[in-house]
């Protein structure tokens, strides 16, 4: 009799302690969440309404408030910090997002609006954004598929990775790997100090590409009608291409450059120590797979 | 990779050719590619130079993080946030100077420094409109004082960021501050590379620019690791 009150004040206890709340979503709104650490899953579904989902447990309140500009969720610790909180979040998918977090993995699927993600220990990874796309992590790695605008992703200790996406785009690491497939840039700022860099995508003409490692290769997949100048500058690497290229001058140090068609793009590759590399599209993969990677990079990382 | 026109590209650039040269050097562009290169080159100093204007701080985030992690913790202050970040927000136009002037250090960026290529808008939109050093006027200065003020002032930002991070790294998760000391040593490395490379071949304009934004580098996640510290205090 005792152990069946006991679970009946348990399950109640566990019942007040889920948040399950819907509110109407407004045009113009942006959902802002504050999270402290745990996961926030953002998923578009096909009403004007926000529904937050999540199971705080007894030491933090969740707050979930609504005002012109935002909907905004909120996590407070009763006593110190909050603990973690796994949160999902169905939104419009024409509605922004703010989120960020500490120990925090953000994980959105499907909307189509601007995106913004700040983390400091956590995963990122973003399926849609559409306008101002800025996702950025210290300890966790950044994933960007199908967003469409002026894309920026940044994070220190891992691997960017976009694929599927067009716009004007920033991707930076330090210690990590920075990776574009199936790209759509007409301008690209792509660097890391160490690991390696890769685009593959169209090259648009009076489009504006800079590749960039220290440590790393950078290879870049050139499609057969490309119209570029391609300057590529190395100290102590080399430069390999799958297909000719029209080599014309040397410039001083181990710097040249060279035209395909018009040459209306302008395409910088640079590596310090590293392999300049271009491949036909469809290619870089392949030399991901092909080319092994730098010892000191891995031991440098994962050290979370 | 100098010809007539290698000094005509920043006044290109401006859009501050007559027609006819401008239509004569857009023929040239089209079988040069080593002018094509350099134009990049200056293309891509300005484009970074803009980004480091004197910005508004990005919409910050992070105090709602701190509000999480210490509000109400009643804990002295240990850190002058006030003097933090007025001296961070002065480390932009000192990086923007430590940028250009690194650039302009190269002998096979002497185009930076032609008479006419002073007044492009990559040294025109940063330099003059705010003095690095108070009293000082970089723009009336040698191409060795600016370096060497330049270099100065980036040290002393880095020296202020450094500050700000040992002073508050106690507030930051243990792994977060291995995992940014561990990547400022990989880019102290990388700098370190690119120097040596540096002094036995100054003149080499990848080099210059490498080793430039590398330092750019170390700015941009030291102010990063110093937000972290600010946002927790």
């Amino acid at each position: 009799m005792f152990l069946t009150l006991a679970s009946a004040a348990l399950a109640a206890l566990s019942l007040l302690q889920q948040i399950d709340t819907t509110v109407t979503a407004r045009t113009g709104q942006r959902l802002v969440v504050d999270a402290y650490g745990g996961e926030i899953e953002v998923k578009a579904w096909g009403r004007n309404a926000v529904r937050v989902e999540a199971d705080p447990g007894a030491r933090t309140s969740v707050e979930v408030s609504s005002s012109s500009g935002a909907v905004s969720v909120r996590t407070e610790g009763r006593r110190g910090p909050p603990s973690s909180v796994d949160f999902t979040i169905t939104v419009p998918a024409w509605m922004g997002l703010d989120l960020s977090g500490v120990y925090t993995d953000v994980k959105i699927a499907g909307v189509r609006a601007p995106i913004t993600v700040e983390t400091v220990q956590g995963e990122v990874d973003v399926d849609g954004g559409e306008g101002a796309v800025s996702l950025r992590s210290v300890q966790g790695s950044v994933a960007l598929r199908g967003a469409k605008g002026r894309i920026d992703v940044h994070s220190v200790n891992e691997d960017v990775r976009v694929s599927d996406a067009s716009g004007e785009i920033t991707a930076e690491t330090v210690n990590g790997e920075v990776v574009l497939e199936r790209v759509d840039a007409t301008t690209l700022d792509a660097g890391t100090v160490n690991g390696d860099v890769g685009y593959d995508g169209p090259i648009r003409n009076g489009g504006r590409y800079s590749l960039s490692s220290h440590n790393g290769d950078v290879t870049l997949a050139v499609a057969e009608n490309a119209s570029a100048t391609v300057t590529v500058s190395t100290f102590s690497g080399e430069f390999e291409s799958d297909f000719p290229v029209p080599l014309r001058e040397t410039r001083k140090g181990r710097r040249f450059s060279f035209s395909l068609g018009t040459g209306s793009a302008q395409v910088s590759l640079e590596s310090f120590q590293g392999t300049v590399r271009l491949v036909r599209p469809g290619h870089l993969s392949r030399n991901d797979d092909d080319h092994d990677k730098d010892q000191d990079h891995d031991a440098d990382r994962h050290d979370r | 990779m100098s010809d007539q026109w290698t000094d005509r590209l920043s006044e290109y650039l401006d859009d501050e050719l007559p027609p006819d040269e401008r239509s004569a050097l857009e023929q040239h562009l089209r079988h040069c590619a080593a002018c094509g290169a350099v134009l990049a080159d200056l293309k891509r100093i300005v484009t970074r130079a803009r980004g480091l204007e004197d910005r508004p701080p990005e919409r910050d985030l992070w105090p709602g993080i701190a509000a999480r992690i210490g509000a109400g913790s009643g804990e002295t202050q240990a850190i002058d946030l006030a003097a933090a970040r007025r001296r961070w927000s002065f480390s932009l136009p000192q990086l923007i100077a430590a940028v250009i002037a690194l650039m302009a250090a190269s002998g096979g960026a002497a185009w930076l420094l032609h008479p006419a290529a002073q007044s492009s808008v990559a040294v025109r939109d940063t330099i003059p409109t705010t003095p690095v050093v108070a009293g000082g006027n970089l723009s009336a200065r040698n191409a060795g004082d600016r370096s060497r003020i330049a270099g100065q002032s980036y040290a002393a930002a880095v020296a202020d960021l450094e500050r700000v991070l040992t002073q508050g790294r106690g507030r930051l998760d243990t792994t977060t501050v291995r995992v940014i000391e561990r990547n400022l040593a990989t880019i102290d490395s990388a700098i370190a590379q690119a120097r040596r490379a540096l002094a036995a071949d100054s003149a080499n304009v990848y080099l210059n620019s490498h080793l430039a934004e590398t330092m750019q580098r170390k700015l941009d996640l030291l102010r990063q690791a110093a937000a972290l510290v600010s946002s927790v205090s």
